[in-house]
Order: C-alpha cells, then sequence, then structure tokens
C-alpha cells in the first residue's frame, strides 16, 4: 500500500489542482490518481479499499494558491514593519527615526496589494463587502478581515504622518497640514495591536482547521508565522537601509540583533511543529518537490545559511557590511515566501491524503484517553 | 483497526446526552445495513434540486462513480467490496448478514456544531429554524474558507458559479411539510427523515436488532461517542455502520476545528509580546556600542 500512496501523495502537488476558471474533468484526476497509484503499485481496488475508501480524500482540500502565498508573505511583512517601526519610534536618536521611516513606508508598501489579491481569491471577488457584514470571534478569516481593515486605516495615517514629516507633501497643502494633525505617539502605540495580530492570525487561520498538517500542532502555527514575520519584515527593512545612502552601521548592527532572535525563534518553532507532525501527517514535506523546497528553501536558505552568516560575524566580531546585510536580507526573504508555498501546499496535500485525515483522529483519540 | 463503536454492545450505549441538538432538531437517520446501493437518492437530490450532472466516467473503486459528495452532489453512495486476508480473495464464509460489500449513501451531517458554519466569514452558512446547517447562495462570496474547515469534506465550491454548496436537508421541501427528496425516494427505508430524538431512539433499537441477528459491529456513528465528539455535539445526519468508520470514509474521531481558535489566538498573543520586548531590547541604543 505504501509506494503507491506516496506516490500519489507527492504526485498531488505536481499535478497542480486546475483553477476555478479552468476545471479538469472529475473522470481524468480519477484516472490519475489510478494509473499513478497503480505504477510499480500493482494495486487492485480491492488492495485500496481495505484500509482507507480507495485512497480517496476524506476532507476536502483548501482551493487557496498563489495568490494566498504571496498574501500571507506581503501582509506579514506589513504587519511586522509597522511593529518594529513603532518600537524604534519610541527612541528618539537618527538611527532609531530612520529604521522607523523605512518600516512605515515599508509597511504600506507591502500592504496596499494585500486587500487586492485577497479580493482576487475569491469566487465571487464581487462580493467581497460581504465580509464586513458580520463580525466571528471564533472565525479567523473573519477576524484577519476586521484586523486588515482596522490596520489599513492606521497604517495610512501613519504613513501620511511620516510623509508630512518627511516633506514629500509640499508644506503648506491639505494634505501636509493633514499629516501634520496626526496625532504620531498615540496612533504608534493603538497600531501594535493590529499590526502584531496581522502579522500572526494567519497562522491561526491555518490552524482552525481540519487540514491534517495545518491543525496538528495548532498552538504554535500562530507564534511560527508571526516570528516568520517580524524576521522578514527586519530583514526588509535592513534591506532598505542597506541600499540607500546615509544610514549608519548602528541601525544594522540593531537591526542584525533583532533579526537573530526572530530567526532563531523561527526555526525553534518550525522545528517544534515539524517534530510534532508525525510520519504520516509530515510526509507531504518530505517527498517530492514540496520535500525540496522545505528542506533547501525554507530550512537552508532561509533559516540555515542566515544564521550561519551570522554566526560568522559573531565569531569575527565584526560590524556587518552593507554587502553582508545585503545577502542575508535577501536570503531570510527568499525563505519567508518559500516557508509561505510550503506550508501551503503540503497542507493541500496533506488534506488529500485520508491517511493524515485518519492519523489526526486517532492521535486525538490517544490524547483524550 | 479497533474502535470503541465497533465493540459496543447494545445494553452500554449511553442513553443521556448522546447528542447536543434541540428538541425540534430534524435530520437524517442513515441505515447502510439497509443501503442496496441504487442511488435513487443521488438521482432524487439532482432532480428536485435541480444540480447538475457529474462528470460522466468510470473510477474503478467498485460501483461508485460519483466518488465524493460535491458542489452539484449532495448525496453520494460508497460502494466497498471488502476482501478478507491479503491475497484478494473473496471470503467463503460471509457474516450472517448481506454480504461483504458495504453501501453508505453519504452526506452533510447537519452538525449541532458545525465548523463550516463558524468558519463561514460572511454569515452566508446559518442554522435554520429546523436546526439544519444551510449555504445562502445570495451572501456566500466563495471565499472557499468552509471546505478546509468541515471535518468530513462537505461544502465545495461550484466551477460554475465559484460559490460554496451542500445539501440543505431541502429545506424549500421542509417549509412544505415534505421530507427530503433523498429520504422520499430511498426504497428500503435506509435514509429516514424525522426529529433527531426519535431517530435516535430508532437507531438504538435497530442497532440492539442487528446485534440480537449477529452483526456484532453495528453501532451509530454521529453521537457524541463516535463521530460526534471533539466539540461537535452530535451530527443531525447520523448513521448506522457496520465496519470502522475509515471503511467509509469518515474520520473515527473528528473534532471542531474552531476549538482551537482561542487557544492559539492566547498562543500568538503571548509570541507577540515576547517578540516585542526583543525588539525593545534588540532595537535600543545600547551604551558603548
Amino acid at each position: 500500500m505504501g509506494v503507491g500512496r506516496e506516490e500519489r501523495v507527492g504526485g498531488a502537488e505536481d499535478s497542480s489542482r486546475p483553477t476555478p476558471g479552468a476545471p479538469r474533468p472529475a473522470y481524468e484526476r480519477r484516472w490519475e490518481a489510478r494509473r499513478d497509484g497503480g505504477e510499480g503499485g500493482g494495486q487492485s481496488a480491492g488492495d485500496e479499499a481495505r484500509d482507507s475508501y480507495y485512497g480517496l480524500p476524506a476532507i476536502h482540500r483548501p482551493q487557496w494558491n498563489w495568490l494566498i502565498v504571496l498574501y500571507f508573505f506581503l501582509g506579514g511583512i506589513a504587519g511586522a514593519s509597522y511593529a518594529i517601526a513603532g518600537i524604534a519610534r519610541l527612541f528618539d536618536d537618527a538611527e532609531s527615526r530612520r529604521i522607523a521611516r523605512a518600516g512605515r513606508y515599508l509597511a504600506l508598501a507591502t500592504l496596499i496589494p494585500s486587500p487586492v489579491l485577497l479580493i482576487l481569491d475569491l469566487g465571487r471577488p464581487e462580493r467581497f463587502h460581504h465580509m464586513l457584514r458580520v463580525v466571528k470571534i471564533r472565525s479567523p478569516l473573519s477576524v484577519g478581515t476586521w484586523v486588515l481593515t482596522l490596520f489599513g486605516g492606521v497604517c495610512a495615517l501613519t504613513a501620511l504622518g511620516q510623509a508630512a514629516e518627511d516633506g514629500l507633501l509640499g508644506r503648506d497643502t491639505a494634505l501636509a497640514r493633514l499629516g501634520r494633525a496626526v496625532p504620531e505617539r498615540g496612533l504608534n502605540l493603538l497600531g501594535l495591536a493590529p499590526a502584531f495580530a496581522l502579522s500572526g492570525y494567519t497562522g491561526t487561520l491555518l490552524a482552525a482547521t481540519a487540514v491534517p498538517l495545518w491543525t496538528k500542532r495548532a498552538l504554535l502555527m500562530g507564534p511560527l508565522f508571526l516570528a516568520s514575520s517580524m524576521s522578514n519584515a527586519t530583514a526588509a527593512i535592513a534591506l532598505i537601509l542597506a541600499l540607500t545612502p546615509g544610514s549608519g552601521e548602528a541601525g544594522r548592527r540593531r537591526l542584525e540583533r533583532l533579526e537573530t532572535v526572530a530567526t532563531v525563534a523561527e526555526l525553534a518553532l518550525l522545528l517544534a511543529v515539524r517534530g510534532g507532525l508525525g510520519e504520516t501527517i509530515a510526509r507531504p514535506l518530505v517527498t517530492g518537490r514540496l520535500g525540496r523546497v522545505y528542506r533547501l528553501g525554507v530550512l537552508g536558505i532561509g533559516l540555515g545559511a542566515p544564521l550561519a552568516l551570522r554566526a560568522g560575524s559573531i565569531v569575527r566580531s565584526r560590524a556587518p557590511s552593507r554587502a553582508a546585510t545585503t545577502l542575508t536580507s535577501a536570503l531570510i526573504l527568499t525563505g519567508g515566501l518559500l516557508f509561505r508555498y510550503a506550508i501551503l501546499y503540503a497542507g493541500r496535500a496533506s488534506a488529500d491524503d485520508p491517511q493524515a485525515t485518519f492519523a489526526l483522529a486517532r492521535a486525538d483519540e490517544r490524547r483524550r484517553t | 483497526m479497533r474502535h470503541s463503536g465497533a465493540t459496543r454492545s447494545g445494553s452500554n450505549l449511553v442513553l443521556t446526552g448522546p447528542t447536543g441538538a434541540r428538541p425540534g432538531a430534524v435530520g437524517f437517520l442513515t441505515d447502510t445495513t439497509l443501503c442496496i446501493g441504487c442511488k435513487a437518492c443521488e438521482v432524487a437530490c439532482k432532480a428536485w434540486n435541480g444540480l447538475p450532472a457529474d462528470d460522466f466516467g468510470l473510477t474503478g473503486f467498485s460501483y461508485d462513480n460519483t466518488k465524493d459528495l460535491g458542489a452539484a452532489t449532495w448525496r453520494h453512495v460508497a460502494f466497498i467490496e471488502r476482501f478478507d486476508g491479503g491475497d484478494g480473495r473473496r471470503p467463503t464464509d460471509l457474516q450472517p448478514f448481506q454480504s461483504d460489500w458495504l453501501m453508505l449513501s453519504d452526506v452533510c451531517k447537519h452538525c449541532v456544531e458545525a465548523g463550516c458554519l463558524q468558519a463561514c466569514p460572511t454569515g452566508a452558512i446559518v442554522r435554520t429554524e429546523f436546526d439544519t446547517v444551510v449555504i445562502q447562495q445570495d451572501v456566500c462570496n466563495g471565499c472557499g474558507y468552509c471546505l478546509p474547515a468541515c471535518p468530513f469534506g462537505v461544502p465545495a465550491l461550484s466551477a460554475t458559479d465559484h460559490k460554496a454548496h451542500k445539501c440543505t436537508l431541502c429545506y424549500d421541501r421542509l417549509k412544505d411539510g415534505l421530507e427530503p427528496a433523498c429520504a422520499k425516494s430511498c426504497p428500503t427505508d435506509s435514509i429516514q427523515f424525522g426529529l433527531v430524538g426519535e431517530l435516535l431512539a430508532r437507531a438504538r433499537g435497530r442497532v440492539e436488532t442487528l446485534q440480537g441477528r449477529g452483526v456484532a459491529g453495528a453501532y451509530i456513528y454521529g453521537d457524541r461517542t463516535v463521530g460526534g465528539g471533539g466539540g461537535i455535539e452530535g451530527l443531525n445526519a447520523f448513521f448506522i455502520l457496520t465496519a470502522p468508520p475509515e471503511v467509509y470514509n469518515l474520520p473515527a474521531r473528528p473534532e471542531l476545528p474552531q476549538r482551537k481558535t482561542m487557544p492559539s489566538y492566547l498562543t500568538t498573543i503571548g509570541t507577540a509580546v515576547a517578540l516585542g520586548v526583543a525588539a525593545f531590547f534588540s532595537l535600543r541604543e545600547r551604551g558603548g556600542a
């Protein structure tokens, strides 16, 4: 049984799910499943039926695709970079102001595409505003909608205030007057809550489902996405400062400290999630293309390499150069995007595997007795 | 594959509060021991609800060419041909019951605490006055969050209108005092419609009868013990099964996904505080730096 099913699970990500716009006839997929499962395995329908229903999925997989991967990435950076800017703004030196300025503009720039991506992902985009007719605390998607709406206002106002301060809006225009009227300090602290919420709720969104790979370690998913968003946002701000003239070494060193903390936290949480999944549920992260993306992209490029570079600079006790910061930031950002890709598509693959669904239920049974 | 339901004897059934359903709730009892696999329920459902045909094709999975519940398939008859041992040959000594061919007409479970309903961010999924769970088609915007939120894989997005669809327990027929189309058409009364309380009592009697006749593995799937636990509080559409739930592609111990929402909010908030403090001390200007 094992060989055939592993092939099918591995193949699930390769035969990409048809988009709602261009569905393939269901019977073709059935034939592919039979053919792919049969190759080398030589199983009969009876073999398949023995411990599951012909190996067919027991739950429906989520239909989310790259739009949501990109949203998880950008939305996470938006929230976390706003939070970093807000915390940096508590200090009043030139480097902190520079970090805060970069963080605020970055938050706005990554926030703007977020609702667009989410609306495009809807089956009926013209009905997006139906999300705004209810508030449901138990639904992370509803909470996320409201967090995004609230954060959008806060983020735009803060960016306006920053732009007025930087003189980007002219000296005596209406916008500049409005920007100067923004109660900067209060907004700064008030905005921290929706900012952190935006960068972390995506993990709880995945956790509160029946998808085995997402829900098995439900309590760690929010923290994992939050830590990853923090490391991504820090890397992005450091990248901006490294590429713009005028920023000093002190700012880079502070950001690297935060980057290291966030990256270590992300690595620890990721390994804790992965370690708790169990063999059957973790299978999509081990086999096939997704397994390679997880090992090389997420663990290698995104976490291992930046931490190794950082360790190297600590050993030589040298301050990070512009080039080193640029490289580390690029690695972390690539890893952050690949992490969201791997988690989302591995979740889809685990939803397709009935053994993963049953393993989740059996594990629950053990826990409760 | 052992599980408590199959080994439970009729007299040991928990009689107090097997379901959280309200007194007036209606639902289905689908007794798989009576199913003959005629698929009249599938056809009646499609005819009454005006659902389009599935793709025509042969799966090779026994007589099941429907495969799964879907946006346009709200009843699905599963066919399980059971072979004994590992050699793939049919057994020569069968149970004193039917054959080793199991059939089950699967349907939306209309959970007492429904994952799809709690997940729906638009309020399109509602609980009706009959205690059934219905997706309002004029509200649904096709976000698709109800798909992974259902522990049984029931709601599905339509490739035609891109909205989520599932069984309505024939809401329009209930309004007119009629029983749902599938129950009406079932020639063996494998699908029975009625008040959940009455159906449960009937199901318990039926399980006792079956066990008396030697079908030791008969049990109810969909009370708080089996199939309706984990915060789901019972299924208004429940089943009498004679094999472990996995054989029918049903999870043995499903859990309400939203049970994990609040705890995971709390861990996320805790992490936010920790990372915020870490950011404060990392970004602070250090003396002598």
